[in-house]
């Protein structure tokens, strides 16, 4: 973290790069309101502009050209995301205007923030904890609206409370504890008894904490869907019609290979990154077995397979991971194979099932998952809550020894738990947050 | 030419190790008492040690304080606290005979070289560019001095309280300290309200012993100094006894004649050591407390009664009293009282106790706001040898918090201040496994000899008992029974030191700390080691200094609260700065990007 700075202005694109209706570029440091008024037009409506208000004009080029029509969000000092001095441009997003856009912020005197630096002056700034600034991370990242809804829970608190809790209740364990070691034997007569209940109960809360991680990862991060099959099985008929049923496709963006596609797109809330495997099929040309190697390796990654078969064709149950596949018929519309999922690319027959049959299996366990509960989805929380219920066990598992020793687990329990919610710091943490942080960038 | 290089200001228990210290790293001191008469007074219990306090006389000791001396040669009764509950935070206490105690620490100032002893009471500081030059005393004296150490205990604008009675004393019929305080108040020091009490004195031979519970202490007692192995004192018996619901229903009845509850007194008092009226409000359920009845001296009459502090009216006091088992027809030869004094914030203090505001004034023992002999003997050792560091131009002893429990309380002191009279636990400290009571002649010794406050012999016996435990480790490592070696067997829960001397008596031949530490050592080991490893982790943060002239209004994005806290208390590395009460994680990334020049 020793790049990041405070109040040095800087900018970054806070949507995707990729074409789309509008884009956001944000800018943050002192005097970027100045700065930026020498390439706007009306400049003195932007100079004089007050906190929170939004300017509408023109983006000019060096040579006075327009870049484009915006709308300026202006935030004065204290005020904002990151508590600086900022404004935000909402731009029309072509990739044409984001370049020169960017270009021109350089030419200014901005330069390109580096990745979570915008989070790191909003906590520089003190405005948000740590807890907070994950989950800002991930709206930041976030790839469709289930997924915002869980992290603007985090953003009240949830998280927190259901820490706090627990954080409180391990204190007076603790506290229980370090009582008979600050007295004599003689002053507190009763000894220590091991709390059996209540740590297995804050070690179920845990646990189910725990479990969300999972479902909050693949809201987080999207789960991977790979569409398989033999060549001309259907797939890219498939994986065509399932990108116009979703309207909200952020970026179709090529496949490193031309092996296979993939889109982002949203399933049932779910975000998705779904995989067109092309060229799958057993071959002795070098090139092609290359392909399969990759899909093949693509499907071992993907949290589920759609497999799609001909009618006419046998199933290769053998190469297929049961777990995580789901076996469908194409070409309904020719032959129905009864009993199973079945669609038509061409009529659109049975896709809606398909669609529910995958959000379904990409929901299953986490059915406990409410609306209002608290979920953890960064590794960082999901590793110091292990640590937790592993020092708890420890102690469970060393409930003979003498007092001061037992106190030291329950110590660990709860440092670990402020590593969640912020309380206790180091410089490590600090430098594992602000390296996974991937916001505007 | 000034008159002396240190003067002392007070002689109780932070003075005496103040004064000692000066005068043995060799420089002219004087300490100035009200009374010659009252020096190191337990004024309190008759008692030196206990948990976290024990461990505390003994790192005095280690650095070559007198504390440890004046207890072994005064002691009554000798106890390892906690021995069960936790090995490796049990502590020695000691029931003091309190005369004994007074009249040898007295003694020793006397024998000590360099040290002279003058009484008057101080009412002001001289002081010239900002640097305290001296001292004035009521009868007119002006005494100069390169450094002060200022230990003035409850002394300072001291008022006690019996009932609707109170009267301007230090101790019960000792007079308070005027003066001084205002003075300080002139020049701006930080001047708060503290309150603390003692229980009333019972006679001895009115009590009926058949009534109260027998309280033996450990055969054989052990010295709390490590410069010799044994001590030989006559034992006596402390009792215990329980109030009940009589107690309860009287105290109860008179509560609003305590000025503790009738607002008369300000100052806060301490929560872990709270009066009997405060315990029976507090906690209604209990029906009755436990109240420890212990002797203060071999040839004294007058009997401790610990737990029963109060502060209500003496015709109260009589009738509460007499209700206990054991003591309904005892005579109380001094009353409870509570006494309110005047205290200097510690945050206006450096680590190294010198102040902030006045150059070459050092600030000790209770006027720092903390209570208890011990912890004021602790910072009154701290502040002698600093004070005569700073003379000698040397970089000041400054213990940390994995190092002693007085790196913890000076620490604990300096950076968060205190709201109420500050006590030594062992909870305050992190790495209390690494600071046993029996390691602090290890972890202290060869850092005061650089700081020149113990003598080579000092040294020297560390070495020679550091060797033996070499040498026993050896002994262990070679045994065998079951197949394992003496070392392993050791780690086994029910395996002690003494069962193994059963098949191999040459362990037996070890003397007593010897063997105990070897035998903690080796059954903590893992617990030890992995505390060693957060200890290092944190001495990489005390590592990381920050300046003393930090301009912190130059770091753009510190709240204005944290601002004002950072300049109060001046950090003097990273580690301290983050545990400066209420700065917020961002506060301390600002400081480290401030420091590493972005």
């Amino acid at each position: 973290m020793e790049n990041y700075s405070v109040d040095e202005p800087i900018y970054a694109l806070a949507t995707a790069y990729a074409p789309s209706a509008l884009a956001v570029v944000r800018t943050s440091g002192k005097g970027s309101i100045g700065m930026l008024a020498g390439a706007f037009s009306p400049s003195g409506r932007l100079v004089r502009a007050a906190n929170g208000t939004l300017v509408h004009g023109h983006v000019l080029d060096e040579d006075g050209t327009t870049i484009d029509e915006v709308v300026l969000s202006v935030y004065r000092e204290g005020h904002g995301y990151t508590g600086e001095e900022a404004v935000e441009i909402s731009t029309h997003g072509s990739l044409m205007v984001l370049r020169r856009l960017s270009a021109r912020l350089v030419q200014l005197g901005f330069r390109p923030a580096l990745r979570g630096e915008f989070t790191f002056r909003a906590f520089m700034h003190g405005r948000m904890d740590l807890t907070q600034a994950e989950a800002v991370e991930e709206i930041i990242g976030s790839r469709s609206v289930k997924s915002q809804e869980k992290a603007m829970d985090r953003l009240a608190g949830q998280l927190r409370e259901a820490m706090g809790s627990i954080r409180t209740r391990l204190m007076s364990i603790l506290a229980s504890l370090e009582v008979q070691l600050d007295y004599a034997e003689d002053e507190i007569l009763e000894d220590w008894v091991f709390p059996e209940e209540e740590v297995d109960d804050i070690i179920s809360s845990l646990r189910s904490l725990v479990s969300t991680y999972d479902a909050g990862r693949i809201h987080r991060d999207g789960a991977k869907v790979v569409l398989a099959g033999k060549a001309n099985a259907g797939k890219s008929s498939l994986f065509n019609l399932l990108v116009k049923e979703d309207r909200a496709i952020v970026s179709p963006v090529p496949g490193t290979t031309r092996d296979f596609i993939e889109t982002w797109i949203d399933l049932g809330g779910i975000p998705v990154r779904l995989y067109d495997t092309a060229g799958l099929r057993s071959s002795d040309d070098e090139v092609e077995s290359e392909g399969i190697r990759r899909s093949a390796s693509l499907m071992a990654q993907a949290d589920l397979v759609v497999y799609l078969v001909d009618p006419e064709d046998d199933v290769p149950l053998d190469e297929l991971d049961e777990t995580k596949t789901i076996l469908v018929y194409s070409k309904s519309d020719r032959r129905r194979v009864e009993g199973a999922l079945s669609i038509s690319s061409l009529t659109g027959e049975g896709v809606g099932d398909l669609v529910a049959s995958i959000v379904a299996r990409l929901s299953s366990g986490t059915e406990a998952l409410q609306d209002d509960t608290p979920v953890i989805d960064s590794r960082r929380q999901r590793d110091s809550l292990i640590a937790c219920i592993e020092a708890l066990e420890n102690a469970r598992a060393s409930r003979g020894q003498s007092v001061d020793i037992m106190a030291l687990f329950f110590q660990r329990a709860l440092e670990e738990i402020g590593l969640i919610t912020g309380e206790v710091t180091n410089e490590e943490l600090l430098d594992t947050l602000f390296s996974q942080f991937c916001l505007g960038k | 030419m000034r008159d002396y290089d240190i003067i002392v200001i007070g002689g109780g228990h932070a003075g005496i190790e103040a004064a000692c210290a000066a005068a043995r790293e060799g420089f002219a001191t004087l300490m100035v008492t009200q009374s010659l008469d009252a020096i190191g007074r337990l004024s309190c219990n008759p008692a030196i040690g206990g948990l976290a306090k024990g461990n505390l006389v003994r790192e005095i000791d280690a650095l070559g304080g007198v504390m440890g001396h004046l207890i072994d040669s005064s002691m009554i009764q000798y106890r390892i606290l906690n021995r069960r509950r936790g090995p490796a935070v049990q502590a020695p206490r000691a029931q003091a005979d309190k005369f004994t105690y007074s009249r040898n620490a007295k003694q020793l100032l006397e024998h000590t070289a360099n040290l002279s002893l003058f009484m008057d009471t101080v009412v002001d500081l001289m002081v010239e560019d900002g640097r305290v030059i001296g001292i004035v005393t009521e009868r007119g004296w002006r005494i100069s001095a390169r450094a002060v150490v200022l230990t003035t205990g409850t002394f300072m604008d001291g008022r006690i309280f019996i009932g609707e009675w109170d009267a301007p004393c230090g101790r019960l019929g000792e007079s308070a300290a005027l003066g001084l305080g205002d003075s300080l108040r002139r020049m701006g020091f930080p001047v708060g309200r503290l309150k603390t009490g003692t229980p009333a004195r019972v006679r001895r031979s009115s009590l009926d012993f058949d009534e109260l519970e027998i309280q033996k202490g450990d055969d054989p007692m052990l010295p709390f100094s490590f410069d010799y192995d044994d001590v030989d004192r006559p034992q006596m018996d402390c009792y215990v006894t329980w109030t009940n619901e009589e107690t309860h229903s009287i105290i109860r009845e008179n509560i609003h004649r305590s000025p503790l509850y009738g607002g008369k007194i300000v100052g806060k008092g301490p929560r872990y050591c709270p009066s009997i009226e405060d315990k029976v409000v507090r906690f209604p359920d209990r029906d009755r407390h436990q109240i420890f009845v212990e002797p203060e001296g071999v040839e004294c009459e007058e009997m401790y009664l610990n737990g029963l502090s109060s502060s209500l009216p003496e015709d109260v006091q009589h009738r509460f009293i007499r209700t206990l088992p054991g003591l309904r027809h005892c005579e109380i030869m001094r009353p409870a009282y509570a006494v309110e004094y005047d205290y200097l914030d510690p945050m206006d203090l450096f680590p190294s106790l010198e102040s902030k505001r006045l150059e070459n004034l050092f600030i000790a023992g209770q006027t720092n706001g903390t209570s208890g002999y011990e912890e004021a003997a602790a910072q009154g050792i701290v502040a002698g040898i600093n004070a005569a560091l700073k003379l000698r131009g040397e970089s000041p002893l400054v213990l940390r918090r994995n190092e002693a429990y007085i790196g913890v309380l000076i620490d604990d002191l300096v950076t968060k201040g205190t709201k109420e009279p500050y006590r030594m636990f062992t909870s305050r400290a992190e790495y209390r496994l690494c600071l046993r009571h029996d390691n602090a002649d290890q972890r202290l010794v060869p850092l005061a000899y650089e700081k020149h406050s113990v003598e080579e012999e000092k040294l020297r016996r560390l070495e020679e008992k550091v060797s033996r435990m070499s040498d026993l480790r050896a002994t262990l490592k070679a045994y065998r029974e079951r197949g394992k070696n003496g070392l392993e067997l050791l780690k086994e829960p029910e395996v002690t030191m003494d069962v193994l001397g059963a098949g191999c008596p040459a362990i037996l031949e070890y003397p007593a700390p010897v063997r105990d530490e070897v035998e903690l050592d080796v059954k903590y080991e893992g617990y030890l080691r992995r505390q060693e490893s957060e200890a290092e982790a944190f001495s990489r943060r005390e590592a990381m200094a920050i300046p003393a002239d930090m301009d912190y209004d130059a770091i753009k994005g510190l709240s204005s609260e944290s601002r004002e806290k950072l300049k109060l208390v001046r950090p003097a590395s990273i580690g301290q700065a983050q545990r400066i009460s209420g700065l917020r994680v961002s506060d301390i990334a600002l400081i480290m990007m401030a420091l590493k020049g972005v």
